[in-house]
């Protein structure tokens, strides 16, 4: 069994790169299974989806907690405690990164216990897509290969399946197919190391006490917690607004979905950035096109 | 319009239901009429509009919203009461699950009803049957009596600190709900000493004082966590009813255990039944007594929390047990029969002959004449399950009734 989980954030294709990838797997002659995880959240949130690939019926369901290959396309997510990618990864996980760094540097700075696979797929993204966040094909091509045991026509016709089914073109279908070749062709196959299996051991489950009503019914005494969750690295694009024009006039005050931009003392405009979550409304209803939008990058260099 | 000492008068369920509120002092009512429930409201709503009841009784647009408000009248710490029956609760379902999560004491009267389809007014136990896993405590009622009773001891198990949980008492309709009976109504101070003012002993909602009474969760844990506490509440209320009962006692010197045994010293023939037809079954158990048939009747009072314990004993000893279930789910039977199957599973000394008796659907009499067929059945070595009380007579009106439905049938069997 290979056990696949991938990670990204909405919008980025994690979910259809999941399913690219089981369906290369299913057209492989293996039998497959993938599945999302996410609740009511929004683009930019993280996500988190999973293939399991193996030649015998598959008899497991829900989320993998040790993954044998993690794929994370979005190296912001390595510093978000609530997404955790790494959590369950052991020695037997082989990890891609989609990242510009060197594999040397991520594994020292985010302690991986074993040398990361790393490509740059959002650079492939913006060449052959022109768009640096629809990274399905190449994130399941980046899985079908370092597993070894897909080949790319099995691939192609899983990406051309998938997209389809999404709405997408068929320009555009072959630009992602063109796009997962090549990210066929820079990779190769990564050693698989056989997981041993483990005995079963029980679970340590405890007798519940009746706990008094105001523990014990879902009440919230201090409503408006939501500040304490940081939102702001869910953006992919961070609004800026140039305020050698701006003229106050406070319209993306009034349209900020998620009432982060204040009024300073001054009278303008200002962008909380832990919270913005870079929807860009703002950026779209600012009447003078003051507020620019710029890509964020790593956290860190 | 205030009662100022002990009185006993003829009262209709419904109105028996309206002065336990009445005499609860409830302070917030949000009603939706619905036959055989709206003599309740009616009532009600005439006794807040003359000033007897001082607070507020609104009417709402659905059982929907009706359900919804109570559980937010609840949060704000006052003493709520609703009623309903049948569709009106079907129609109140997502509200009634949401509220009982909510933990807001309150007490709901329903007037039981059957389910459509067919669409009737007459009563069955469908609908309360089918808020049985809501997490609602549920009492069922014998008598106009046990309904006032159990309103008050039903606020006073509902507020409790352990319990806080929404109480469900129930009645049949037009076999309570429409009949008039005597009901002693005891003097309101007497009531007051039973049951003083509502202190909620928990958060309300106060005006600039946000907080939230449910919340969103993921992941499971905090599901589980939340409705293992709901779980161990409703448990805890059978404890609760017991003591509170025997408070009521000292009060007003009628006791309510959590189940009712009527004649079973020495019974080969348990009957286990629940409201109003109780009573011709109590009545059939002494004919038969008379007949030199050794009968007794094993009465449901504390539905929810499941009283299985008290159940079991009182079953365990006698050989033949019938559970008439005035309920049907169909592909399965009665509703009640595998509870009390289950709760007998343990016991070395469990009946080994109980038979799952459908009766009494859609206010279908039960007849002193199904309770023999009933023994006559657990003597029999047949034992096709369940047993419909369903007979030739019932067939011939039936039949009388389709053909003036159906009088053409050649047109349809082309």
């Amino acid at each position: 069994m290979f056990r696949v989980r991938l990670h990204g954030r909405g919008g980025q294709g994690i979910k259809t790169a999941s399913q690219i990838l089981g369906s290369a797997a299913f057209f492989s002659g293996f039998q497959a299974q993938d599945f999302p995880l996410y609740g009511a959240e929004r683009r930019g949130a993280p996500i988190v989806a999973f293939t399991r690939i193996n030649r015998q019926n598959i008899l497991e369901r829900g989320p993998i907690l040790v993954p044998d290959i993690l794929l994370i396309g979005d190296e912001s997510l390595l510093e978000d405690i609530q997404a955790a990618p790494l959590c369950g990864a052991d020695n037997f996980t082989a990890i891609f990164i989609n990242s510009s760094r060197l594999p040397e540097k991520l594994q020292e700075n985010y302690s991986l216990s074993t040398l990361p696979h790393v490509l740059d797929i959002t650079s492939l993204c913006v060449k052959f897509l022109d768009n640096g966040s629809s990274t399905s094909a190449a994130i399941a091509a980046v899985g079908a290969r370092l597993l070894g045991q897909i080949e790319f026509p099995a691939l192609k016709e899983a990406v051309e399946l998938e997209l389809n089914a999404q709405g997408i073109n068929s320009d555009l279908r072959k630009k992602n197919i063109d796009l997962a070749e090549e990210v066929f062709q820079l990779l190769t196959p990564m050693e698989v190391k056989e997981r041993p299996e483990k005995n079963i051991t029980s679970s340590k489950l405890i007798s519940s006490e009746q706990k008094p009503v105001v523990l014990a019914a879902p009440i919230i005494l201090e409503p408006g917690n939501m500040a304490l969750r940081k939102t702001g690295n869910w953006r992919l694009d961070r609004p800026e607004i140039d305020y050698e024009h701006c003229n106050n006039c406070l319209i993306c005050y009034a349209r900020c979905p998620d009432g982060v931009i204040g009024i300073k003392t001054d009278g303008s405009p200002e962008i909380d950035y832990d919270h913005c979550k870079g929807c860009l409304i703002c950026a779209q209803e600012c009447p003078g096109h003051f507020i620019k939008t710029v890509k964020e990058s790593g956290s860190w260099e | 319009m205030g009662i100022d000492s002990s009185k006993r008068l003829m009262l209709t369920g419904n109105k028996a239901a309206a002065w336990g509120a009445r005499l609860a002092q409830v302070e917030y009512v949000p009603a939706f009429p619905i036959t055989p429930q709206t003599e309740i409201v009616e009532t009600l709503a005439k006794w807040f509009a003359d000033g007897t009841l001082k607070g507020k009784f609104t009417n709402m647009d659905s059982e929907h919203s009706m359900f919804m408000a109570a559980g937010a009248g609840a949060a704000t710490g006052v003493r709520v009461f609703t009623a309903s029956s049948s569709q009106g609760i079907l129609h109140g379902m997502e509200s009634i699950y949401t509220i009982a999560g909510w933990r807001t004491p309150m007490v709901v009267v329903n007037v039981s009803r059957a389910l459509a389809t067919p669409i009737t007014l007459e009563p069955d136990h469908n609908d309360i049957m089918s808020v049985r896993d809501c997490g609602f405590i549920q009492l069922h009622a014998e008598t106009c009596q046990e309904i006032f009773d159990f309103i008050l001891i039903g606020y006073k198990v509902a507020e409790d600190p352990f319990v806080c949980l929404p109480v469900l008492v129930n009645m049949d309709g037009f076999y309570l709900s429409f009949t008039r009976e005597p009901v002693l109504i005891p003097n309101e101070q007497k009531i007051k000493k039973f049951l003083p003012e509502f202190k909620t002993s928990q958060p309300v909602f106060k005006a600039s004082q946000p907080m939230a009474r449910a919340s969103a969760v993921f992941g499971g844990s905090t599901y589980t966590y939340f409705k293992i506490q709901q779980d161990l509440a409703n448990r805890q209320a059978e404890e609760v009813f017991l003591k509170t009962s025997k408070e009521f006692e000292k009060h007003f010197g009628r006791f309510y255990d959590v189940v009712e045994k009527f004649n079973m010293e020495g019974a080969e023939f348990v009957f286990v039944m629940s409201n109003s037809f109780s009573t011709k079954g109590k009545d059939a158990v002494l004919k038969l007594r008379r007949q030199g048939i050794k009968a007794g009747l094993l009465k449901l009072r504390l539905f929810r929390p499941f009283p299985a314990t008290a159940i079991a004993d009182a079953l365990c000893g006698h050989d033949n047990v019938a559970i008439i279930d005035q309920n049907l789910a169909p592909g399965m039977g009665g509703i009640t029969y595998p509870e009390i199957v289950a709760s007998l599973y343990d016991r070395k000394n469990r009946p080994q002959n109980i038979l799952s008796v459908i009766g009494g659907l859609g206010g279908k009499d039960i007849t002193e004449g199904d309770f023999l067929s009933i023994i006559e059945k657990l003597k029999s070595s047949e034992t096709k399950q369940p047993f419909y009380l369903f007979g030739k007579k019932d067939e011939e009106n039936f039949e009388r009734l389709q053909h003036l439905a159906i009088s053409n049938k050649e047109a349809f069997q082309s």
